[in-house]
């Protein structure tokens, strides 16, 4: 059975002019789809165009070249985004890496959480903007004594959680948590991850998770995509793509994870990814939905034939 | 061998140090020019509770008259009461330094936001414009608009004094904006659909007022001085029209004729009033410079 699309990325490609010559590309002919329900894994090393990927799809940049398309519209059309605005900009959300900069540090979380309500004039179903912002934050967990306190006087993990409830403030159907929880701590990066799945699974929202910690993209996602410099190396189910990588740079990401077993930790092989011809070939699906990035003639890119 | 022989070595003489008084909610505050300024103000507010006469009334029986009992601060030339003319007068001055601040800083903001958060070129433009702006003596742009805009009253006198003040706040307002628009708090306000001027008050604004409050207030003193620089010059507000500015208009015959208080009360009411103005926004000033530090 196929699932329904909810975001059909083609050919994304995003360039960031330094001079007027020095040109980054920081996309490069990227895509995918995102289906209605699952989280979709975004990993990659810093740099790779991760982030610059989900910025286009909140269009907080203009991509050079491409097109995608949320629910059949094509959000890169002016005239197109125009027309669905109020309903592209509440259906989606964001959620920053940096929960410190993402809040306002003259705002109260009161008037953070219902900052997007007000926009847009809801009338908040629970009566009033304040009871609406005491519910998003019982429902993330924090207690509702931290409704009159800035931003500065919460920890980094309460921070986060209430940028988590200012992004469901709106009951989003597609969320992108760019990085959100590269800056927490261990503990409370489990924590929040676990608010994810816990909101998933009540909501089924829709998900893409940016993240750099693999393990975490393991537990979390469905389908997980690998980023390296601006391109879509493989693509794959997340249990597929950790039992079988196929392509060398996924391999060596893989090769990184620290195993908690000192045995065979001490038997753990860095590889080392070279990316020679890195950047020729196709992405080609090997089998059902895993799909890597190969050279014309045959064999996977970066790989010596 | 005595202990006296020994010292012990890097251990530094702790002077034991007084524990000082507790400050006072009133130290390092400018209470003087508060209170100063609160009471010239309140006095301008109920201006005709303090009235001791008529200040439009010309008693030609008694013009030109010393301070005395009957008339506190004297007469005028033209025979008004110096005493309720002060307090009459100095709600236009106030009035026009007030209003031409509000017209000014709005101008200055929107102009500022817009500068900084435009892209390369319309910034470059528009500030290009602004610092074309700034180099013209503003005394020169007043008189030039006051004389498109006809004859004098307050509003048109604000107005013309507020269209050309606005620039240095402009200034500073768009290299704030600058700073902050790329910060993700107001991308996110961004991408739930925030207009631009949502985002102007409810971001931007909070983060920029405290390092314009200093100029905002060193605009009112400027927009007083404006006022009665053209009154004394004789383009601002006409003599019937009591204003400080066009009280001291009145000095020039005052001068000849010896009657110093003519000249020396409105002109020690406006220095006092431009003093307090001055202090307040020093203590703003250097206050913020120690808050920001802490946020």
């Amino acid at each position: 059975m196929r699932k329904e699309i909810l975001v059909d990325v083609k050919n994304l490609t995003h360039q960031f002019h330094l001079t007027k010559k020095a040109v980054i590309r920081a996309v490069d002919d990227v895509s995918f789809q995102i289906f209605k329900g699952e989280i979709f894994g975004l990993v990659g090393e810093s740099g790779s165009g991760k982030s610059t990927v989900a910025r286009c799809l909140m269009n907080i940049y203009e991509p050079s070249a491409g097109s995608i398309q949320y629910r059949g519209i094509d959000i890169c059309d002016k005239r197109e985004f125009q027309k669905n605005k109020q309903m592209l900009q509440t259906r989606r959300q964001i959620i920053f890496q940096d929960s410190t900069s993402s809040l306002n540090q003259r705002m109260k979380v009161a008037d953070i959480i219902s900052e997007p309500m007000k926009i847009h004039h809801i009338t908040p179903p629970r009566g009033s903007y304040r009871k609406e912002a005491e519910f998003q934050m019982k429902y993330v967990g924090l207690d509702e004594s931290f409704l009159d306190r800035y931003p500065s006087e919460m920890s980094g993990g309460q921070r986060q959680r209430v940028a988590i409830a200012r992004a469901l403030s709106m009951e989003p159907e597609f969320l992108v948590a760019d990085e959100p929880i590269a800056s927490l701590d261990v503990s409370i990066q489990a924590q929040v991850i676990n608010l994810f799945r816990h909101l998933q699974q009540e909501h089924g929202f829709t998900f893409l998770f940016i993240a750099h910690d693999l393990a975490m993209v393991e537990y979390l996602c469905d389908r997980v995509g690998v980023m390296y410099h601006g391109r879509m190396v493989e693509l794959a189910p997340a249990k597929e793509l950790f039992s079988n990588p196929l392509h060398g740079y996924t391999k060596t990401l893989l090769s990184a994870i620290p195993i908690p077993d000192p045995v065979r930790e001490r038997k753990r092989k860095l590889l080392v990814y070279d990316g020679a011809d890195f950047g020729k070939g196709e992405l080609k699906e090997v089998s059902p939905d895993h799909f890597v990035l190969q050279r014309s003639e045959g064999g996977y890119t970066g790989e010596k034939a | 061998m005595t202990d006296a022989a020994f010292e012990l070595v890097g251990q530094r003489a702790v002077q034991e140090e007084k524990i000082s008084a507790k400050k006072k909610w009133y130290q390092e505050k400018p209470v003087l020019s508060i209170g100063i300024l609160s009471i010239i103000l309140l006095g301008c507010l109920f201006a005709e509770l303090l009235m001791t006469k008529d200040p439009t009334y010309m008693d030609l029986v008694n013009y030109n008259k010393a301070p005395d009992r009957e008339f506190l601060f004297g007469t005028d030339t033209m025979g008004r009461d110096i005493f309720s003319m002060m307090w009459y007068g100095g709600r236009l001055s106030l009035l026009i330094g007030a209003l031409s601040t509000i017209i000014s800083t709005m101008i200055a903001i929107v102009v500022g936001a817009l500068s900084g958060a435009a892209p390369q070129w319309l910034d470059s433009l528009i500030m290009r414009f602004t610092e074309i702006f700034l180099s013209i003596p503003s005394l020169l742009l007043v008189i030039l608009l006051q004389a498109i805009m006809g004859n004098a009253n307050v509003i048109s006198l604000s107005v013309v004094i507020g269209l050309t003040s606005w620039t240095s706040i402009a200034k500073v307002v768009r290299t704030e904006v600058r700073q902050i628009r790329n910060s993700e708090y107001v991308i996110a306000s961004r991408c739930m659909g925030g207009s631009f001027f949502h985002i102007l008050w409810k971001h931007l604004a909070p983060n920029f007022i405290s390092s314009i409050m200093f100029m905002v207030i060193m605009n009112v003193r400027n927009a007083i001085i404006s006022e009665s620089t053209l009154s004394f010059m004789g383009i601002g507000l006409p003599l019937e029209i009591i204003s400080w500015g066009s009280m001291l208009s009145l000095s020039e015959k005052a001068l000849m004729t010896g009657s110093w208080w003519i000249i020396l009360i409105p002109g020690l009411f406006l220095v006092t009033t431009l003093l307090c103005l001055t202090n307040v926004g020093n203590y703003l000033r250097k206050n913020v410079n120690r808050k920001e530090s802490n946020l």
